[in-house]
């Protein structure tokens, strides 16, 4: 088939079966024979190993990272804090004349604290920090995955060139685990669709169907595991509405990530006054187990996205032959009737030719009659010059079509004579008799 | 080559349908947030309103104020100038909007504060995003042969040999790229934004061209803005390039380290060369005389990854 071809040539071997994986190597899905199994099962093996070696390495590096931000940004953290209480205490002090620019002022200072993490309310003393080590993890995190929610951001200079360099270090390496990620993720899933596949080709059912079905069942499970069921967590956990769970989700996901919306966000800042131990406790282990969700739901993420990025490809790919064979039908069509027409032309000056020779011999019968000298025979005939011109339009007009078109190449050349267009190497020789040719030698 | 032609037309085309996809998307914004944006607004304002009505007013009252304040500057509304300003829901700031959805930047300055401008986000940066990566990587195949594999192979026949020409091409790319589109445009955000230092302004285009996006750092957001919806359009095109550029770049360090056979260390996916003769196949061989058949159904969908990469 010519198609798989166009659509990518380099798997054009592999396009029986589709690719899940994230990475450009194909995960066969058929249960392959013994030597190939052999060969993928040592393959995967290496590549797990290889998986975890970059995931620890990758975990180690947040370890550094959280550490140095906190040492940065926390001092930092706590000298805001103290002005913005010290700014709240005189004005309330003296706020029994409330005008417009002392209002205006305080909300300035608000607005910029706020900026710092620090949330003005009633309780802001025992307020947890913004930049204690699992909160820096989890920025560190939203970091190198480029997600960048912004609701902590550094404020120090220093804060900020270590966030340059650690973002340029950290970046590929979550790369390279976000790729073995999605390799395994695949991996599993395709040894799974493979069980699928082999009860159902046993109902025979088509090929396309069989894609098309473990496509749904991959999007259905993805979602219910990487969407919906920590949408339903976050709704009951964080307190938002179904849609702002699923809105938080996406947005995270794509790598996006506002910051209007971020979990495990509300515990920290404005912890209530029941502030207990197991509030603490639950919310250290909720910031890790919410950073590898994202981990794994990235790497789904990533193959939905690059399957519909596919779909688009395929679409395009298609309009693209469509319209390559609509021009080519319009070519040929036009090829068609521009012949068509030449044939006419040529009829037309073969019969006009004919007439002309017809009147000259009936002139010269006259004027022999007559007495007159047949002179004009020696000039070059009429039809010489007729055919000349036509030889000469027709060369200017369609040089193009006449070369892609006829099988027979250099015809237009052939002694210039009328053999121009091969489409119809008949009728030329059913009009052999007259001698065109001769005559232009 | 005709068919070169014929795929910078597409490319073309592309690019043009990526435009009106995002002026869609800004429109489509900017009519469901701009009346929720007007609502919040007033209610700040009585809000305000009320609290310098009363002569003593108890902590209480102002901790609720603030908390009210702060909600609403987390949206995006400020509440210090009482005097007109400008939305952040009009055309070309929705927009705006829209390419930081797109792009995956997500600054986080405005966000949608409708149920239905949140689910239309969902919607949009699910068909957006790989979109705009294909966007992406079309151009960016389109530039790797001059910018990349040219460039190589001109250093290669110049005598030297593989490894160490692509190294100091990357080198030389890194440079260029550091001075076009970190240097220049920094010198030139903190000289457009008053309160922005020179760090500050590569601080930000660091972060944006990552798309990490924090969002502590968004241009043409000074009130009293000249020219704002200019800026904002010119920092779109500079976020558009930029990523471009970027993705050239990391194709260039994984071609480099392809040659270097860093990734058959790591058993990394190699870097495979999408050939420029990709896109110059002919659709129709010249001669093919066969009559046009329809495309086969079953021949369609294998999950190719969208960066190569």
């Amino acid at each position: 088939m010519a198609a798989p071809d166009l659509l990518d040539p380099k798997s054009a071997a592999n396009n029986l079966k589709p690719r899940l994986s994230f990475s450009a190597n194909p995960v066969v899905l058929t249960p392959p024979d013994d030597d190939d199994d052999e060969c993928e099962t040592r393959i995967s093996v290496m590549r797990w190993k290889t998986v975890s070696a970059i995931f620890f390495l990758v975990v180690l590096y947040l370890i550094i990272g959280a550490t140095v931000f906190k040492a940065l940004e926390q001092p930092h953290e706590s000298s805001q804090k103290q002005a913005i209480l010290e700014e709240k205490v005189k004005f309330l002090l003296l706020h029994s004349c409330v005008n417009s620019t002392e209002l205006e002022n305080l909300v300035k200072r608000v607005v910029s604290a706020v900026r710092a993490g620090v949330s003005p309310s009633a309780n802001s003393l025992n307020q947890s920090s913004l930049w204690d080590l699992s909160s820096s993890f989890f920025f560190a995190g939203t970091v190198i995955t480029t997600i960048g929610f912004g609701n902590i951001s550094p404020h120090t200079e220093g804060g900020r060139i270590f966030c340059i360099i650690y973002a340029l270090l950290g970046i590929p390496l979550f790369g390279f685990l976000l790729a073995g990620v999605g390799d395994q993720l695949g991996t599993i899933f395709g040894k799974g669709i493979a069980k699928v596949e082999k009860m159902i080709v046993k109902w025979q059912v088509s090929q396309t169907k069989i894609r098309v079905i473990s496509t749904l069942i991959f999007i259905l499970f993805g979602c219910l595991l990487f969407v919906a069921l920590p949408a339903v967590i976050f709704k009951h956990i964080e307190g938002w509405s179904a849609l702002e769970s699923i809105y938080f989700v996406v947005i995270t996901l794509t790598t996006i990530g506002f910051g209007d919306f971020v979990a495990g966000e509300k515990g920290g800042s404005e912890s209530s006054s029941g502030a207990s131990a197991e509030n603490n406790i639950y919310l250290d282990y909720y910031k890790p187990v919410v950073w590898f969700w994202i981990l794994v739901g990235l790497a789904y993420f990533a193959a939905v996205l690059s399957m519909i990025g596919d779909w688009f490809r395929v679409i395009s790919k298609k309009t693209k032959e469509e319209v390559g064979e609509f021009r080519a039908h319009a070519a040929e069509w036009t090829a068609n009737v521009s012949a068509e027409f030449k044939e006419t032309r040529r009829r037309l000056s073969v019969d006009i030719y004919d007439k002309f020779q017809r009147a000259t011999s009936i002139k010269r019968k006259l004027s022999s009659e007559l007495g007159i000298n047949a002179t004009l025979s020696q000039e070059m005939t009429p039809g010489k010059r007729t055919l000349s011109v036509n030889l000469g339009d027709e060369r200017e007009c369609y040089p193009n079509l006449t070369l892609s078109l006829s099988p027979v190449p250099g015809a237009l050349t052939r002694n210039g004579s009328l053999y121009l267009n091969g489409l119809s190497p008949d009728y030329a020789a059913e009009r052999r008799d007259f001698p065109i040719g001769d005559n232009l030698k | 080559m005709r068919s070169a032609g014929r795929s910078w037309v597409l490319l073309a085309g592309f690019i043009v349908f990526y435009i009106i996809y995002l002026l869609f998307g800004g429109l489509v914004f900017s009519t469901i947030e701009r009346p929720e944006e007007e609502r919040l607004r007033h209610e700040l304002a009585s809000l305000k309103e009320d609290f310098l009505n009363r002569s003593c007013s108890s902590a209480a009252a102002l901790d609720l104020l603030l908390l009210r304040v702060l909600q609403a500057h987390r949206s995006g509304v400020s509440v210090l100038q009482n005097t007109s300003q400008p939305s952040n829901w009009d055309l070309t700031s929705s927009m705006f909007y829209a390419n930081t959805l797109v792009t995956t930047v997500g600054y986080g300055h405005s966000t949608p504060l409708s149920d239905l401008g949140k689910a239309f986000s969902i919607v949009y940066a699910l068909l957006g995003v790989p979109f705009t990566m294909l966007v992406l990587t079309a151009c960016v195949q389109k530039l790797l042969f001059p910018l990349v594999v040219g460039p190589v192979g001109l250093l290669h026949r110049y005598g030297l040999e593989p490894r160490a020409a692509c190294a100091l091409h990357l080198l030389l790319l890194l440079l260029l790229l550091v001075l076009c589109f970190f240097v220049a445009p920094a010198a030139l955000f903190s000289w457009l934004e008053g309160t922005w230092s020179f760090l500050d302004g590569i601080y930000f285009c660091f972060i944006s061209l990552c798309t990490i996006g924090l969002g502590d750092y968004v241009p043409a957001l000074q009130p009293g803005q000249k020219n704002k919806p200019l800026y904002q359009v010119s920092v779109m095109v500079y976020l558009f390039l930029g990523l471009m550029v970027m993705f050239l770049l990391l194709r260039a360090v994984h071609k480099m380290a392809d040659v270097h056979g860093l990734t058959r260390l790591l058993q990394l996916p190699r870097c495979e060369e999408a050939s420029p003769e990709d896109d110059h196949h002919p659709i129709r061989e010249p001669g093919d005389k066969s009559p046009t058949q329809p495309l086969q159904p079953a021949s369609q969908t294998t999950y190719n990854t969208i960066n190569k990469g």
